[in-house]
């Protein structure tokens, strides 16, 4: 074989190979997320604590950046009674945790950030296909009543509920009527807590219904 | 009349995958060399400025303190070692010592953190003199605490941000159940002050119920020999001393390593762009040779081809470095978290700093050593017999 044909052989593979490489390099590139987003300390041990039949899980993110925008995030905060969230709100990367039992998604854990009487509130759910809540969890809270509002029995309150049952119900104003309404607050002192974690379930429920539910039943 | 440029690049785009390729392994060569460039003096800018953020040159702190601290407390231990308040005022009488300001770092265990509880730290500082040391110190929001016992805290940007914290909001100190008024929160410097929780001095010894501090920061005059207080200061008993120049040392030391072996594959990026600019040349040359043995015949002298060859050279080169750095400068945030992820230790703000100086610096040494690799097949192309080249196959 001789110099050209070798040239032309080995341009041949460059094309070929090293072309398709750098573009998949490409596509495949990491997102880097710009603010602090809410996760599972421990999520290989928290999610089969909160959805039980599980038997795995995939990681995967969210945010406004990447679909809706501005308009949709005017639209959440419209929907829970026009308060916009605290710290950059836009480019917050929500984490999802889609939920598998084999090879079938039976569910999703989700958790919101949410502005507390002495810090942040981190609050997770566990919802099933139809968007009805499995399972409670509160990551972090601060307080001397923090424990009241991490008992089993204060959490029980929120399971069986649906987006449709904090519809009828304003967090901001605590005004309403229906399932939400009739949960009590085992800390009375502790009232910015208190309807901070019902917006904070609310608010997890809008978006689990803008990104995933809605959009669902919007596909053809 | 038709240039030497326009001939150049005509013969260039006659073999367009070849010219391209070899062009993407100049540009990826230039990529890599000027952003190994772009480190090698943001790394160090970086690290300097991190450390002039510190406000102090000298750190002296109680044996034990913080590297056994942490464990110390988990295993259930006493916590922190002290240091008496009369140390460091014997510290500030010495005459190279210009400032010192006493810091307590303290911890408290939180039990609603995460299912086993987590730990919260506390800085607490000393109201009147700590900002003298941090003259750099700017306010998102609030300001300065307004007294040196005042139940008030001052956040760094992402401790706001992690706790979702404006001014006027109260913090809770774990374990104690003590509330603090967040009275100040920083603009996002990039230094640990960014995860820092600030209180005042005697806020935190009161609510901690010691009198002692774990930590004295000193800031030395500016003509001052710090090796001579460095040499002082270790005399002093169960004291260690952390010396910033000494840090940063010990860092590019390690840094160094990294940065030879980069510099290694860096330089054998561009040897391979070289071989493959010798290759398309070449190979050029070879294709034309009845091409330039007519030109010959027409009157051309060796050094016209021996320049016509070696315009192609330089325009690959030139238009691949040129690519190559222009992708550095887009792809340099990239690069940048590229970096952070692999080294042990990254400060904060650009470490890959890459300007129009450094840029012209790297296309200048991609277009001399490309001419140097250009040298040969054009020598070679003005060596060509025209009667030979025209009689022959190729």
């Amino acid at each position: 074989m001789n110099w050209y044909k070798m040239n032309r052989l080995i341009v041949l593979g460059l094309k070929r190979i090293l072309l398709p490489t750098m573009l998949l390099s490409l596509l495949m590139a990491a997102p880097v997320w710009a603010a602090i987003s809410c996760e599972l300390n421990y999520p290989a041990r928290d999610v089969p604590r909160l959805f039980p039949d599980s038997t795995s899980y995939i990681t995967t993110y969210f945010s406004f950046t990447k679909h809706g925008g501005p308009t949709l995030l005017r639209q959440v905060e419209s929907r829970l009674g026009g308060v916009p969230a605290l710290f950059a709100p836009l480019d917050v990367p929500y984490t999802l945790y889609e939920i598998y039992k084999g090879t079938k998604k039976v569910g999703y854990v989700h958790g919101v950030n949410q502005k507390g009487q002495f810090g942040v509130i981190e609050v997770f759910v566990s919802l099933d296909m139809k968007g009805v809540i499995k399972a409670f969890y509160i990551q972090k809270i601060s307080g001397q009543w923090a424990r009241k509002f991490t008992s089993t029995n204060f959490g029980k309150q929120f399971i069986g509920l649906s987006l449709k049952d904090f519809e009828s119900y304003d967090p901001v104003s605590s005004k309403g009527s229906g399932k939400v309404a009739a949960i009590k607050n085992p800390a009375p002192e502790a009232s910015t807590d208190f309807y901070g974690l019902l917006r904070a379930i609310k608010k997890n429920l809008i978006l689990m219904d803008e990104f995933f539910y809605s959009a669902k039943k919007a596909q053809p | 009349m038709i240039s030497k440029f326009q001939i150049a690049s005509k013969n260039l785009l006659r073999k367009k995958s070849r010219t391209f390729l070899t062009l993407a392994g100049i540009m990826l060569s230039s990529w890599v060399l000027v952003s190994l460039l772009g480190f090698n003096r943001g790394y160090e800018t970086a690290l300097n400025r991190d450390i002039d953020n510190m406000g102090y040159q000298i750190m002296v702190m109680a044996k034990g303190c913080p590297y056994e601290a942490a464990t110390m407390m988990l295993q259930g231990g006493a916590g922190l070692r002290y240091i008496e308040q009369s140390v460091m005022d014997s510290i500030a009488k010495k005459p190279e010592v210009d400032q010192v300001t006493p810091i307590l770092m303290q911890a408290f265990f939180d039990p609603n953190k995460g299912d086993g509880g987590g730990i919260a730290g506390y800085y607490g500082v000393d109201v009147a003199t700590y900002p003298g040391m941090k003259p750099f110190l700017r306010f998102h929001q609030g300001g300065w605490f307004h007294e040196a016992t005042a139940a008030e805290a001052v956040m760094g940007y992402e401790a706001a941000e992690l706790e979702q914290r404006q001014v006027g909001d109260m913090i809770l100190v774990p374990e104690k159940n003590v509330q603090l008024k967040v009275v100040g929160i920083l603009e996002r410097s990039g230094t640990q002050d960014d995860g820092t929780i600030f209180v005042p001095l005697k806020t935190l010894q009161k609510i901690s119920g010691i009198d002692k501090i774990t930590t004295i920061g000193i800031k030395v005059k500016k003509d001052a020999d710090i090796t001579k207080l460095e040499a002082a200061l270790y005399q002093l008993p169960d004291l260690q001393v952390v010396s910033f120049s000494q840090v940063k040392q010990t860092i590019m030391k390690l840094i160094t390593t990294a940065r030879i072996m980069v510099l290694s594959i860096a330089i054998i990026a561009l040897l391979i762009a070289m071989v493959g600019v010798v290759n398309t040349i070449l190979m050029s040359v070879l294709e034309r040779k009845q091409e330039i043995g007519i030109l010959k015949t027409m009157g051309a002298m060796p050094w016209d081809i021996f320049c016509l060859v070696w315009t192609e050279t330089l325009l690959l080169c030139a238009c691949g470095g040129t690519a190559g750095i222009g992708l550095a400068f887009v792809f340099a945030r990239l690069s940048d978290i590229l970096v952070r992820r692999i080294l042990p230790y990254a400060p904060g703000g650009n470490l890959v700093a890459i300007d129009m100086r450094l840029s012209l610096l790297t296309l200048a040494i991609i277009v001399t050593v490309g001419l140097a690799s250009g040298i040969y097949p054009a020598w070679k192309a003005g060596r060509v017999r025209p009667l030979e080249s025209i009689r022959s196959d190729v």
